[in-house]
């Protein structure tokens, strides 16, 4: 005990030395952890990533990239990896830009700042299923949203059963998680140093000048970084969709975890499993790229 | 400055407008968990009564209105004491989110305590391992997940849920976040009393670290009262599911019921936001410094 304690001590004093005694304490209290971490994610993770090259698990032969080359021929799953990518395309950008422009009204409020964040945030923390009675009923054929229309003589339209079912989706995952990117813009926006402002102000810029040349540079890391967020948390879309449509909806929102449940049902162990490493790699590449540029810009 | 001025008076008005956009799935949800039985079938229906057929109407839609025409609880008591089924299925949301609430908070405070007294030189390439695997979305982690729960022959059960999510990264990210920021005089001055690791940890870390637990605490309840994902693949049998997947399916039998019960649902998420902004907040800037 006491040659731990002088070890750990000795560590603070220098703290990028290598001393057994701290190097053991920690791992005393890493190792659960991490052990369960691997159980649970590392190596099902390589489980999977081996299946992917296999033709199926059990007495599979080893059939290399084939299952990747027959799922970029296979429409269903294309169909949803583009919509997925057509969703992070569309829902990303405009979920930023909104919330950076809200994150900017609230910061000119003198009061009541606290309780406007609320506001938005409620409906990221309420869960998916609560409010879906609601969204049906406002957008189903036979909805409150056609029948407002037919009170002005217009046509009914098929809100949740046709290509506008992807916009519907995208307006409807803007309000469950603009809070998210506020509180951070928010946040970023705190960061900013004063005295920019002040010497924008001085040099007689306007507000317009001010906001290009100041808080948007000044945002970057926040805004990398609520572009990371943004697209991880992009794909909990799935719960509205799944929710509000069921197991099949419009084919304009048919998504990635769409042909992944179609696959759990069949289990097909190839499909699911490429599909995955695909999936793991795309998402890891863009991250760890995007988090390379942050890091050179903020470097 | 006078577009300053201009921007100031409309930005309030501008923030309430879109304010009460947001709120007015909950505002309705709200108010309409008040109406009768009655009143909710008729107003979320468009068939056409015999009465409507005489009046010459010949197309309904359903009505989303405010105001109940007669309020009283008669949905909360029909949901809570005459419909059994709620109160399992609330209980099974329960069954699911406590025990990884409390298992990933301790997981997740000795790991990252671990991590950060721990002086081993490649701590920092293990935790980017921890890193990458937070920033998975579910659906990358959902079939790993499988594969595991096969291989303990957990798959259709809350364990193949819960113990992924105990050991869940983002816990551990967020609490190292969080002791990262505790100034290294504290370790010290204990240190030099003589106190062991553990005894650093129980008495003046876990202290320190109150605002952030609360953080990991709400963000880690938010995602499991709402788990859709996994219900459907890991839970076959409907009694089994949590709310979160069977709030849809009341609406298709009884909709009488389900304001009520949609507003029970939400209203432990809503109370903790309400007591816990800041912290809440603290969990989501915190997840944003990388």
């Amino acid at each position: 005990m006491s040659s731990r304690q002088s070890g750990a001590a000795a560590r603070l004093k220098k703290p990028r030395g290598r001393l057994p005694g701290g190097a053991l304490a920690g791992a005393g209290f890493l190792l659960p952890g991490f052990l369960g971490f691997c159980v649970f994610y590392i190596w099902p993770f390589c489980v999977s990533l081996w299946y992917s090259l296999l033709s199926r698990p059990i007495n599979g032969a080893f059939v290399g990239l084939a299952n990747y080359f027959s799922m970029f021929v296979n429409p269903a799953y294309l169909k949803g990896l583009a919509n997925t990518v057509r969703f992070i395309g569309v829902s990303v950008p405009a979920n930023i830009a909104l919330s950076l422009g809200i994150a900017l009204l609230i910061r000119t409020l003198r009061r009541r700042r606290e309780l406007f964040t609320l506001i938005f945030l409620v409906p990221l923390v309420i869960p998916s299923g609560s409010t879906v009675t609601f969204w049906k009923a406002l957008l189903a054929y036979d909805g409150a949203l056609n029948g407002l229309l037919a009170q002005f003589g217009a046509a009914k339209v098929n809100w949740l059963d046709s290509g506008l079912a992807f916009w519907m989706i995208v307006l409807i995952f803007t309000w469950k998680n603009l809070g998210f990117d506020i509180v951070l813009y928010l946040s970023g926006l705190g960061n900013i140093p004063r005295e920019y402002y002040e010497a924008a102000w001085v040099d007689g810029a306007k507000p317009a000048q001010t906001f290009f040349a100041v808080t948007l540079p000044q945002l970057a890391p926040s805004t990398v970084l609520i572009l990371i967020l943004s697209i991880v948390n992009s794909f909990k879309v799935f719960k509205e969709i799944y929710l509000i449509t069921g197991s099949y909806p419009h084919e304009s929102v048919y998504t990635l975890q769409h042909f992944m449940n179609n696959m759990f049902a069949s289990l097909n162990y190839p499909k699911l499993t490429t599909a995955t490493t695909i999936l793991v790699l795309l998402i890891a590449a863009f991250t760890q790229g995007l988090l390379r540029i942050e890091r050179k810009a903020s470097a | 400055m006078k577009f300053q001025q201009k921007s100031a008076a409309a930005a309030p008005a501008l923030l309430l407008l879109l304010g009460l956009l947001f709120l007015a799935p909950l505002i309705v949800t709200f108010t309409n968990s008040f109406m009768t039985e009655g009143e909710i079938a008729l107003n979320y229906t468009s068939r056409l009564t015999l009465f409507d057929l005489l009046d010459g109407v010949k197309e309904k839609f359903q009505t989303i209105s405010l105001i109940p025409r007669e309020a009283g609880l008669w949905q909360y008591a029909d949901a809570l004491i005459n419909q059994p089924s709620f109160l399992i299925l609330l209980t099974n949301s329960v069954k699911l989110t406590v025990p990884v609430l409390c298992g990933n908070l301790l997981v997740s405070l000795l790991t990252a305590y671990g991590f950060t007294i721990c002086t081993w030189r490649f701590k920092e390439a293990l935790f980017s391992l921890y890193v990458i695997v937070m920033l998975m979305p579910l659906q990358a982690v959902l079939v790993p997940n499988y594969i595991i729960a096969d291989a303990l022959g957990i798959k259709s059960g809350y364990l193949a849920i819960i113990l992924p999510g105990i050991f869940s990264p983002f816990g551990v990210f967020l609490m190292r976040q969080g002791m990262k920021a505790l100034p290294a005089v504290y370790f010290e001055a204990a240190r030099m009393d003589g106190a062991g690791d553990f005894y650093i940890f129980r008495r003046i870390v876990v202290p320190q670290m109150k605002s952030a637990i609360a953080a990991l605490l709400m963000l880690t309840f938010i995602e499991y009262w709402n788990l859709v994902e996994q219900a459907i693949i890991f839970i076959s049998d409907y009694t089994k599911e949590p709310l979160s997947v069977y709030l849809s399916r009341i609406a298709e039998g009884r909709v009488g019921l389900v304001f009520a019960a949609s507003c029970v649902y939400m209203f432990p998420p809503f109370w903790f936001l309400t007591v816990g902004q800041k912290d809440l907040e603290k969990g989501i800037e915190l997840s944003g410094v990388k």
